[in-house]
């Protein structure tokens, strides 16, 4: 009799576990998607982005520097390079590759992404995309959601499967622009462009 | 890990211009043959806060009445109580007794829109610190919290610590608040992408430390073995940890908080609460109070919404922190 009860409880448990929606905002889906799509596709492309070597030269002789110099801001506090270069793949990671930007053994080394993306690097890297054209904040970070869809969904795949060791990578992308921390690489890049030669 | 340097460095120097700018003006009164003083200090500033019964917000407020005093106003705190009719009659008081503006921490992201454009309609400018309202054309600019960015990097902590199978409980904040789900939202895009981590039970517990004890302890007459909580602020977060403590499986649940508060800070160092994000309420604080006596100084030319960056805070970093802030 209990089996059966226990049974018929696993089957049609008295309670349902069903998470909480958080009310609508300003913009809808659609408008988010097409938001994305518009900086994504026109004004991405567009975005003249920093040389990578220049700015891991920076960073190497003064980070403060490097950052009042090549990153932008957003509201207060945050900030993010806008890069694009080469280098050459030295390590593949779960969720990255390493290059090394430059020749010889103490080229400086980069990290591109290439697992989930998350937060609002891609959003905020360029600069572009201002959270005062949106209707609220969280519009805003809908907006972040659907650009690292794209990054995953566009860029990553290939760049999974081709960046092999020694293999060369063009690129483009978005870094936090923290200050380097000793034995990781100067950046880590969530790239929006990645050609693998 | 990797810890973010600039948020640091840009605030640090925010606060070090505060205190230069402020250094000078500390007085309760205007300093003789200052026009420009003596014509601000007869205006009035209100502080209207959602509540304080919670020590977050009371360091919010009270960093706003100060900065203000140190601007040469008299400044008010005005307590909600989380109760969006007494904040109504707060803007009714505020309006009608001729104070020259508001420093506004909301109860009611949809529900205060209709203070704020009342106090803008009577000429009383309105400066939102760290609660959104959903409205771009009737504060004069909100000071607002990253919490989105906050919580995706507490929710990377979280699958770092935790791992990437097991289970949670989830425990919300005002549900008319949009930080609830900012900070929501930053959590779920990470830890979502995990299939193997299942939250097993989510539930609002107001922001409030007693209600999240009373929601736990029943969360956990259903759901004995969970691994883990993520809590959309540090109130909860105490709360939780002390439904914890009670069945006594405080060392084998962590729990994840938000906010920054002092006595999280110092339990995150005891290894009691696995990680917090710190906001800065005196940077969001100083800054509106600031806007509100630049505004009645003439200038007009406000971003609406300014984002202040936040940072993760865990037992690796937790050094560096403490007093609502980095330690300098």
């Amino acid at each position: 009799m209990f089996a059966i009860a226990a049974v018929a409880l696993w089957c049609f448990p008295l309670f349902h576990f069903r998470p909480l929606v958080a009310p609508a905002t300003g913009a809808g889906v659609a408008d988010v998607s097409s938001a994305a799509d518009k900086f994504w596709n026109e004004q991405l492309p567009a975005a003249r982005a920093a040389d990578v070597a220049v700015v891991l030269a920076a960073l190497q002789k003064n980070p403060q520097t490097a950052i009042k110099t090549y990153a932008c801001t957003v509201g207060l506090g945050a900030a993010y390079f806008f890069v694009s270069g080469e280098g050459r793949v030295v390590a593949r990671e779960r969720n990255a590759v390493r290059l090394a930007v430059g020749t010889g053994a103490d080229a400086p080394v980069v990290e591109l992404q290439t697992g989930p993306v998350f937060g609002n690097t891609v959003r905020d890297g360029t600069g572009l995309l201002d959270v005062n054209r949106v209707s609220s904040l969280q519009d805003f970070n809908a907006l972040a959601a659907e650009l690292n869809q794209r990054v995953e969904a566009r860029i990553l795949p290939a760049l999974r499967e081709r960046a092999q060791p020694g293999t060369r990578v063009s690129f483009t992308g978005c870094a936090e622009a923290v200050e380097p921390v000793p034995g990781q690489p100067l950046l880590t890049i969530v790239p929006t462009r990645a050609e693998v030669r | 890990m990797k810890l973010p340097q600039l948020p640091t460095l840009v605030l640090a120097f925010g606060l070090a211009s505060l205190v230069v700018l402020s250094g000078c003006s500390r007085s309760d009164s205007p300093a003789a043959g200052d026009g420009a003083t003596a014509k601000s200090v007869a205006k009035r500033v209100a502080v209207i806060i959602s509540t304080l019964n919670n020590p977050w917000f009371v360091v919010l407020a009270e960093t706003a009445r100060d900065r203000a005093r140190e601007l040469g106003y008299e400044a008010t705190i005005f307590d909600s109580q989380n109760d969006p009719t007494k904040e109504s009659t707060h803007f009714d008081n505020v309006i009608s007794s001729g104070y020259g503006a508001v420093l506004f921490n909301c109860t009611d992201a949809k529900g205060s829109v209709a203070n704020v454009r009342r106090a803008k309609a009577a000429g009383v400018p309105v400066f939102c610190m760290d609660r959104e309202i959903e409205a771009s054309d009737a504060a004069v600019s909100q000071i607002l919290s990253d919490n989105y960015s906050g919580t995706v990097a507490l929710g990377r902590y979280f699958v770092k610590t935790v791992g990437e199978t097991g289970t949670y409980v989830e425990l919300l904040g005002l549900v008319a608040d949009t930080n609830t789900w900012a900070r929501s939202k930053g959590f779920h895009s990470v830890v979502d992408r995990y299939p193997g981590l299942k939250m097993v039970a989510q539930q609002s517990a107001e922001f409030d430390r007693s209600k999240a004890l009373e929601a736990l302890d029943t969360i956990l007459q259903a759901q004995p073995n969970i691994d883990a909580v993520f809590c959309g602020n540090d109130a909860m977060a105490m709360g939780a940890y002390q439904a914890l403590l009670a069945a006594r499986k405080a060392d084998k649940v962590r729990v994840f908080g938000f906010d920054g508060a002092d006595e999280v800070v110092r339990s995150v160092a005891d290894g009691k609460i696995a990680a917090t994000v710190m906001q800065y309420p005196k940077v969001m604080a100083r800054t509106a109070a600031e806007n509100a006596d630049r505004y009645l100084k003439g200038v007009r030319d406000f971003p609406q919404r300014m984002p202040v960056a936040v940072e993760l805070v865990t037992r690796e970093n937790v050094a560096k922190f403490g007093n609502y802030g980095r330690k300098e």
